[in-house]
């Protein structure tokens, strides 16, 4: 983990820069808006955890803003608090209005999550006005800048304490979110149901990232102002929130250089604007940009004539306009608009995201969008015994009288199923039997309408799927489940994810410990994938794999989870008929290692080859059940194989 | 009628069809064939024009309607009754019906008599005669599935493509879908059949294709294939 | 008493604007599961642009051209900011997008219109009346009928067209109705131009009680889509009665606690019902199929 010489050059010489910034460029203005940029820079690297790594949209930050900045200004002026007191208050009380608001996001996501958001800092901001007595309405607070010791600081002194405390969020940002809880918010927006299924919980690392996003927006928030001495509600507004999110998307999600160009181009994007001049002459750089890099593009075949003629039209149209009238100050929010228009359509990835692939494209080896994990693993480091031990004697799993009823469906119906340790049991039957059903029953995707299920001596069927996860059930997907946007081998740490110890504190301080797991981690992780056959392909994203290889990958990341019983869903579909031997092998071992498995599969030998046991289903009834050579040559399975009259069959 | 020709597609980076060529003659029944994930589905999706195919030629009675949406494709005259049967759960029976002549529309208009044609596919599913003015949410998997196939039907269609039609029926209902299947193909409606029930479907079919991880592994006559041993082994169920 | 009664008439007005725009909000989301977040600036357009024509026209000549317009307006909102998005399945790309639009069309407002709130000719009688025992202004009768007019409009077309039963087959089923030959896209246009068109004549409904300007629209949306969520996203009768609660809610509020809190009553409400019954009152909980 150490720093390149390289790297540790550049970060000096920033720190310099940054230390020598307002002596250059002494301007009290100036250094005025560099203040600014950098509490906006703060707030914009906690908006990255919702935006960017769980995929929320938020349209409250302005209000979270709005509380840090309310918290330290009232604490100043109805009790006289000092600095040192109101930052910590601001930081916590608006880490706890990020709870009250992470709360309904348990329960929706996308657009309702978006307007939930929206509705949460409108309220935000009608309290701010009318709680007069507290925060004295739309009057505002007027206060001065922080002293120490008697010595009230000037701006110019400010300006470093602003600066130390974004260098100190940058670090401590940047440890979180390349943690295994950055894993894990990450793997919660890929996939919401396969994290929960790796005891990864959705709800409770969504309420993480809220809460540690809106800590950030509450300590940026009390140094606005400090910085602007002065607040008043109508500063944390819709057009704010707006700002924030146009910010982020445009520097860049998910980095830490993007959030910092997103905050110099907001704040000075105003100054712009007002500069009628100064705009024209921007339009046009933009223009002569956008006509360059079209030609470049249709002339290398990149782009396509289609591709460039509405960022063209308008950029040259902007361009156009910008001539056309003598005062932009009224039209900037339509010119913020089509910003976001432009930047959602064609900067997705933001301006660091569109300068990455630019370099890409010259110079492959220098971008790298992911660490890449070298760790190389070995046999001895693919096992480890399950987290819960198996004390339970006889079946391992006992469903009674499972029932799913689906509104008119009933796709389980009374099934019994009997799991006996250490076997591999075969669950098979024609589509729609209720298979799979069954699979999101067992891990507690879908609680049964009636039944119960025991596992290891306790009963699961109320528990959630990452409670069940934790006790030690393991599974792949029928639909792969991966996160795609992960590496393979960044998905078998998820699924390691109970492994880690480490709080929240030790992720920003770096401690030995964390350093330690996050090795043992990795050295497991790199085993299982030795194990799986995708030693190779570590360092590839998942999306980017085979669909064959995205279903090893599961494997190896359900048996990260150091499961007793692994459920697999299918796993040979879409692999080729050598793989299937080897899946057949890796089955077998994993059996050998004493998990028990379950195995649902339409590869009649696959399934007859290795179970011990072999339910079927049909109907979502249990119709047959015993060992391989007993259920193939029972009449009923035959009959429901074969479908509509057996007897047509020619024998 | 509706031809294949080299076809390559699959959902976002995963590809799942590796190049497979099927012709289906007209009045002709045509099965396909295949284990779980081996491209059944994934090639009517194709045909029908519910996912856009990255390679390849699919032409239907002479036209390529390669990568058109569906609605054109439906309106070229491709029926698709897909998989889970789809009805419309909020809609009459009649009005699901009506709907599959709904592309036979021109500003309004039906093009040939439609109530003659429901009246037909009555004929043929006398149990939705009966429950005409069920809201089809409320029909039994096995009405639902006939509704899914007299919707398609009502099209007129020059090629009826009929993923998994027996799909969660009981054993019963599974051989009342087959006897459709026969009824329509004496009527001349030429078809492309998806079924899980292999040996079913090869015994109502003129021709057969063996799939297998989106790649065609053999075809021929149906005769001939029900009687592949190696065939029976992976598809029918027995073990060799 | 009198007071509750007429705290009662026009808590049912505003009511059945927020019910009508909540419907708009119904409808795109039936085809497509996407909301317009500046569904309160289609109303604001509507408002401003009928507050344009009916010094030139009569005021039942003006109510179909808004309305067009309204049209005109959804459609726009629907190709520029939803179509890319779905064509890339990005959640984001939209909600960014039709909140940049919503931007775009109130600052262009404020440049045609200013800032100020303008006065909405009433084409009713000012005179109140009493209808049993609750005092009604005929503006706030107008308002009632108009919007269950609309609604009950939308659904008819929905019920007895082939065209209406091909939107209710796109809302059921997007992939199965593309192969009924339905142009599903179309239809999802079509969805977001009656949504907006619902919207605009809203905005002239409430217009004469509210005001007309450029800062109309935000809070009206939000409280649209409160009712929406209340009501339940997939339920008609929902948004009415969503609306009705609300409705009576803010105006309660607003007169026994303080107008500046009239908004927060429903506010709280949509994140009560997020909390605890997210797919509304009236809604149909769908298990997810995994």
């Amino acid at each position: 983990m150490s720093m390149s010489a390289t790297k540790k050059v550049l970060v000096i010489s920033g720190l310099a820069g940054l230390a020598m910034l307002p002596h250059l460029w002494p301007n009290p203005y100036y250094v005025h808006l560099m203040v600014v940029i950098g509490i906006y820079a703060i707030l914009l690297l906690g908006l990255d955890f919702v935006v960017g790594y769980v995929g929320e949209v938020s349209l409250g930050h302005a209000a979270l803003f709005g509380v840090g900045a309310y918290t330290a200004g009232v604490l100043n002026f109805q009790l006289g608090a000092p600095f040192v007191l109101t930052v910590p208050a601001a930081i916590a009380v608006s880490a706890v209005f990020g709870l009250i608001l992470a709360l309904p996001a348990l329960r929706v996501n996308g657009p309702y999550l978006a307007m939930v958001t929206l509705a949460f800092g409108t309220i935000v901001q009608i309290l701010i006005n009318e709680m007069t007595f507290l925060t004295n309405g739309p009057m505002g607070i007027t206060m001065d800048k922080p002293s120490f010791f008697g010595h009230r600081l000037n701006s110019g002194e400010y300006y470093y304490i602003v600066m130390a405390l974004l260098v100190l969020t940058i670090v401590v940002v940047h440890r979180i979110l390349k943690s295994y809880l950055g894993r894990a918010f990450e793997a919660l927006r890929d996939s919401p149901v396969a994290s929960d299924c790796m005891a990864v919980s959705v709800y409770r690392y969504k309420v993480y990232a809220f809460v540690i996003s809106a800590a950030l927006a509450g300590l940026a928030g009390s140094l606005f102002v400090y910085s602007e001495e002065y607040i008043s509600p109508d500063t944390y507004s819709f057009h704010l929130t707006i700002q924030f999110l146009l910010a982020l998307i445009m520097g860049g999600r998910k980095t830490r250089s993007g959030p910092i160009l997103g905050a110099i181009i907001i704040v000075m994007l105003p100054n712009v604007l007002a500069d009628i001049g100064l705009f024209r002459q921007i339009a046009l750089g933009l223009a002569a940009f956008a006509v360059v890099y079209s030609a470049y593009g249709l002339a290398r075949k990149r782009l396509s004539p289609r591709q460039v003629a509405i960022p063209l039209a308008f950029t040259v149209g902007l361009s156009v306009f910008s001539h056309r009238i003598s005062d932009i100050t009224d039209y900037r929010l339509t010119i913020f608009g089509l910003l976001i228009l432009f930047v959602v359509y064609y900067l997705p990835d933001g301006i660091m995201g569109f300068l990455r692939s630019l370099v890409q494209q010259v110079r492959p080896q220098w971008v790298r969008r992911h660490e890449w994990i070298l760790d190389k693993g070995d046999a001895e480091h693919v096992w480890a015994p399950p987290d819960h031990a198996v004390t339970v004697k006889g079946n391992l799993l006992e469903a009674r009288g499972l029932v799913m009823q689906f509104g008119g469906l009933r796709a389980l119906d009374m099934v019994d199923l009997h799991v006996a340790k250490g076997s591999v049991h075969g669950l098979i039957g024609p589509n729609g039997s209720g298979k799979s059903t069954m699979m999101n029953v067992l891990t507690g995707i879908y609680r049964p309408t009636a039944g119960e299920i025991e596992f290891n001596g306790k009963i699961i069927s109320a528990c959630t799927p990452s409670d069940i996860a934790g006790e030690g059930i393991a599974r792949t997907f029928q639909n792969v489940q991966l996160f795609g946007e992960l590496t393979a081998i960044e998905n078998v740490l998820v699924g390691l994810h109970h492994t880690y110890r480490s709080s929240l504190l030790d992720l920003m301080l770096h401690t030995r410990r964390s350093r330690r797991e996050e090795h043992e981690a990795r050295m497991r992780a790199a085993s299982l994938l030795k194990f799986v056959g995708l030693a190779e392909l570590a360092n590839e994203e998942a999306k980017n794999l085979p669909y064959g290889k995205q279903r090893l990958l599961e494997i190896a990341r359900a048996l990260a989870l150091n499961p007793s019983l692994l459920l697999l869903d299918e796993p040979a579909a879409g692999l080729t008929a050598p793989d299937i031997k080897e899946l057949v092998g890796m089955i077998q071992k994993i059996r050998g290692h004493g998990i028990t498995v379950i195995l649902i599969e339409h590869h009649m030998d696959v399934v007859m080859g290795i179970s011990d046991t072999v339910s079927v289903l049909d109907f979502g009834q249990k119709i047959a059940e015993g060992k391989p050579a007993e259920v193939q040559s029972d009449q009923k399975v035959i009959e429901a194989y074969l479908g509509g009259g057996a007897e047509q069959q020619p024998a | 009628m509706l031809a294949i020709k080299e076809l390559y597609a699959g959902y976002g980076m995963v590809q799942v069809l590796h190049g497979i060529s099927i012709e289906v003659p007209q009045g002709k029944v045509v099965t396909l064939i295949g284990s779980n994930g081996a491209g059944k589905t994934t090639t009517m999706r194709a045909v029908s024009g519910m996912i856009k195919p990255s390679a390849g030629r699919i032409v239907l009675a002479g036209r390529d309607i390669t990568g058109k949406p569906s609605h054109k494709i439906a309106k070229a005259g491709l029926a698709h009754s897909p998989e889970g049967r789809r009805v419309f759960p909020t809609l009459s029976v009649t009005d699901n019906l009506r709907l599959g002549a709904y592309p036979r529309l021109t500003l309004g208009r039906p093009r040939g008599d439609v109530d003659g044609d429901l009246d037909k596919v009555f004929d043929l599913f006398p149990r939705l005669r009966e429950r005409r003015d069920q809201l089809a949410g409320t029909l039994s998997g096995g009405e639902q599935q006939m509704l899914a196939m007299g919707r398609a039907i009502m099209l007129n269609p020059e090629v009826l493509l009929l993923d998994e039609p027996s799909m969660g029926l009981a054993p019963l209902l599974v051989e009342e879908v087959f006897r459709i299947i026969r009824a329509l193909k004496e009527r001349g409606v030429t078809m492309l059949l998806v079924e899980q029930f292999a040996a079913a479907a090869l015994n109502v079919a003129d021709y057969g294709y063996v799939l297998e991880n989106g790649s065609i592994r053999c075809h021929g006559p149906a005769e001939k294939l029900k009687n592949d041993p190696a065939v029976r082994a992976a598809y029918l169920g027995q073990a060799h | 008493m009198d007071v509750l009664s007429q705290l009662l008439g026009s808590g049912v007005a505003v009511g059945m604007i927020y019910a009508v725009i909540a419907f708009g909000y119904q409808l795109t989301f039936a085809t497509s599961r996407t909301l317009n977040f500046g569904q309160g600036e289609a109303l604001m357009l509507g408002a401003l642009v009928g507050l344009s024509l009916v010094g030139h026209m009569n005021y039942w000549l003006m109510l179909p051209i808004v309305m067009l317009f309204g049209a005109v307006q959804g459609a726009v909102v629907e190709r520029v900011a939803v179509r890319p998005a779905i064509k890339s399945k990005s959640e984001f790309g939209w909600i960014m997008a039709t909140i940049a639009l919503g931007i775009i069309f109130k600052n262009v407002a404020e440049n045609i219109w200013g800032h100020d709130q303008l006065p909405f000719p009433s084409p009713v009688s000012q005179t109140p009346f009493t209808v049993l025992g609750v005092h009604m202004v005929p503006m706030q009768v107008m308002v009632i009928g108009g919007a269950l007019l609309m609604m009950l409009a939308v659904e008819l077309f929905n019920r007895r067209s082939i065209y209406g039963k091909a939107f209710v087959a796109t809302a059921s089923d997007l992939d199965a109705a593309g192969l009924m030959g339905i142009n599903t896209n179309l239809v999802i246009t079509f969805s977001y131009a009656l949504s907006s068109m619902t919207a605009a004549f809203a905005g002239v409904l409430v217009a004469p009680i509210t005001l007309a300007g450029a800062e109309m629209g935000a809070v009206l949306g939000l409280k649209a889509f409160a009712v929406a969520i209340i009501g339940g996203l997939n339920s008609g009768v929902g948004v009415i009665v969503g609306g009705l609660i609300l409705g009576i809610a803010e105006t309660t509020t607003a007169y026994y606690i303080s107008t500046g809190y009239k908004d927060v009553p429903g506010l709280v409400l949509l994140l009560l019902v997020l909390a605890v019954k997210p797919a509304g009152l009236f809604g149909k909980t769908v298990i997810k199929k995994v």
